[in-house]
């Protein structure tokens, strides 16, 4: 439904829309503005909305100082690996909760929905020792492996699930009268359907991957092995303190993609978030 | 083609008994409406010949074979669901070759079967179309059209008419049993208009409670409802009931007394139910005086309401009779039509 508003509370609404931007726009604006200002007009005061003189040299050190590009594969091949593992199988597991009868079915699914309540930080040191025994400190596996079958993945599993339960059983069942099998059934009728599911849940996942801080800096320390988030944290001088212009066109070169996937799929991402119950 | 039997077939959900063994013998090529008030067991007794439901006790054969533990994909049926349940990722085409496809068809012969399916049923147009842009009757249509295409043994439909409206019913209707008389396969109609029952049905099966109240004819049910369950659930409007004693003048009620046929002499003293279809009463100056309450005026026929003593009964009349509320009415019952059963359960006495 659309009504139509007078121009008088069209001003209105648009100019408080416009304050209520600024929060939200203004650290964005200054990350990618500061990456180009020499270091002496980030603090500036008042804050330079516009830079005074731009220095593209910043953008060039970010790659000579760490193994940026490496670092950047490191993150989105892992966070590809992830979301691909977990939407397989939150998919299959959600709907097994949803459609298929077994003992103890919803015992189980609240086993598994503790999953949700503990957080890294107390399940990290554990986790620690577990890849430390299984050789796979300093390699990638703790990143794929913790997310696949952790909290995100639970949390997927869940909203499959739901979306699994609202789907009309009669479907299914006509299903089963054309003659296919339970298999069959999931990846012929159930799945298609499941699309608007999937893409939230690609999306949240594929978020949660790429922002991923904690488990990287526990189990990694080389740093060609390192993810983006990490990396951020290495652009220091030689007395440790930060590089503010060069980390902050790192940053912005991290916050990239994901700026670019929302302004294309902006529509998906939005109802994506919502599907799930999320705020952003 | 395949008769379809059921023996003492029962079902039970946990402890809930819902079907209360069921004998059933459906003839090869018959169409068969069950018919009952809502929650009677009519979905489960037929998701139990397709399949869906398991059975708890009895036997279910079709074709001569026994299918109690046969998947719904080895029993060789078609059903159409009350909400079509056609797949909405899936173009009209592709929904009903969707079941061919998955018995190893070849494309040529599915897209053969389709194309003839589509063309009995008016869909050729629409093939590449989706479901969500069809009408409710189109859909509809779909839903017959992908059961048909496997010419199965034996059609299953749940109240496929319901989510119509009354215009349409009445064409989708006609359209069944065309394709019916068409295909001449053996189809089970499950739906809770009678209307429908009696116009479509070879033989009805009324049910009530998880039990078979009565089968038979739609018009041996109109005219010999085996009990007073039957006889208040076939036509419309409904019958008129009469509760009274049988003496030696007829049915003596708290207030008049009703002329009955001399038969009904076997049963005098004992408390009985009459039953009177409301176009069994005919205006005459000599019948028993009542009260008119309502005059609903069809045109074609005129439905009154009125108190015979302390009963409304309804009356319907070919000819214009100039009534209004609060008018005293003379009817007469025709005796040769009235229904007598037992007061005590309910079974036909005459
Ligand atoms: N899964 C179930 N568990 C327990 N009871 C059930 C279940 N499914 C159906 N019933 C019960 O079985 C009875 C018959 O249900 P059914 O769906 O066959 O009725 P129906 O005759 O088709 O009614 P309607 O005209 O409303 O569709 C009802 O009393 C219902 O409550
Ligand atoms: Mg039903």
């Amino acid at each position: 439904m659309k009504t139509e508003l007078s121009p008088r509370a069209k001003v209105l609404v648009y100019g408080t829309m416009c304050v209520l931007l600024i929060p939200f726009v203004f650290p964005t604006w200054w990350m990618v503005t500061s990456s180009f200002k020499p270091v002496s007009d980030i603090f500036a005061f008042p804050p330079q909305l516009i830079p005074r003189s731009f220095d593209f040299t910043t953008y060039g050190q970010v790659f000579t100082l760490q193994p940026f590009a490496k670092q950047y594969w490191n993150s989105a091949y892992i966070a590809a690996v992830v979301t691909a593992g977990t939407m397989g199988i939150s998919s299959m597991a959600g709907y097994a909760f949803a459609r298929i009868r077994f003992p103890f079915a919803n015992a189980i699914f609240m086993v598994v929905l503790l999953g949700l309540l503990i957080p890294s930080e107390v399940t990290i040191v554990p986790l620690f020792q577990l890849f430390l025994k299984l050789g796979m400190v300093n390699t990638h596996w703790p990143l794929i492996l913790v997310p696949i079958f952790g909290a995100p993945s639970v949390f997927a599993t869940f909203v499959m699930r739901q979306f699994f339960i609202s789907l009309p059983v009669e479907l299914e069942e006509a299903a089963r009268v054309d003659g296919l099998s339970r298999f069959k059934i999931f990846t012929r009728i159930a799945l298609p359907l499941a699309r608007p599911a999937l893409a939230s849940v690609a999306i949240f996942t594929f978020l949660h991957s790429w922002n991923l801080y904690l488990e990287p800096i526990v189990f990694l320390s080389s740093a060609d092995k390192f993810t983006l988030p990490q990396a951020l944290t290495q652009f220091t001088d030689a007395y440790g303190g930060p590089m503010w212009n060069i980390q902050l066109a790192a940053a912005t070169l991290t916050a990239l993609p994901v700026l670019i996937v929302f302004i294309i799929a902006q529509k998906h991402f939005v109802e994506g978030l919502a599907h799930t119950g999320l705020k952003g | 083609m395949a008769e379809v039997t059921l023996t003492n077939t029962r079902k039970a959900y946990g402890n809930v008994n819902v079907i209360h063994g069921v004998d059933l013998d459906i003839e090869d090529g018959q169409f068969v409406v069950l018919v009952g008030p809502s929650g009677c067991g009519k979905s489960t007794l037929l998701r139990m010949v397709a399949g869906l439901e398991t059975i708890t006790g009895g036997e279910i054969s079709i074709g001569g074979k026994v299918v109690n533990n046969l998947d719904p994909k080895d029993r060789d049926i078609a059903m159409v669901f009350q909400n079509y349940a056609l797949y909405p990722h899936m173009t009209v085409a592709t929904n009903m070759g969707f079941s061919l496809e998955h018995r190893g068809g070849s494309k040529s012969e599915i897209a053969e079967r389709v194309h003839w399916a589509a063309g009995i049923l008016g869909l050729t147009p629409l093939l590449d179309r989706y479901p969500r842009q069809l009408s409710g009757g189109q859909r509809q249509r779909v839903a017959m059209g992908r059961a048909i295409v496997r010419s199965p043994q034996v059609f299953l439909f749940d109240e496929p008419l319901s989510n119509l409206d009354a215009k349409l019913r009445v064409v989708m209707r006609g359209e069944i049993k065309a394709l019916h008389e068409k295909l001449k396969t053996t189809m089970i109609y499950v739906t809770h208009d009678q209307i429908e029952a009696m116009t479509m049905a070879d033989k009805i099966v009324v049910l009530n409670g998880g039990r078979i109240e009565q089968a038979g004819t739609p018009l041996e049910l109109y005219d010999r409802p085996a009990n007073q369950f039957v006889a208040g659930f076939i036509g419309s409007p409904a019958m008129n009931f009469i509760p009274g004693k049988i003496r030696a003048e007829g049915l003596v009620t708290s207030d008049v007394v009703i002329p009955l046929p001399r038969s009904a002499q076997e049963h005098v003293g004992q408390d009985v139910v009459l039953g009177v279809r409301p176009e069994h009463l005919v205006a005459e100056e000599s019948g028993i005086a009542t009260l008119v309450t309502l005059v609903e005026p069809m045109g074609h026929e005129t439905q009154i309401s009125m108190m015979l003593g302390q009963t409304l009964i309804h009356g319907l009349f070919r000819e214009r009779l100039p009534l209004r509320p609060g008018s005293i009415f003379h009817v007469r019952l025709t005796t040769d039509k009235l229904h007598i059963f037992s007061a005590a359960d309910g079974h036909r006495l005459m």
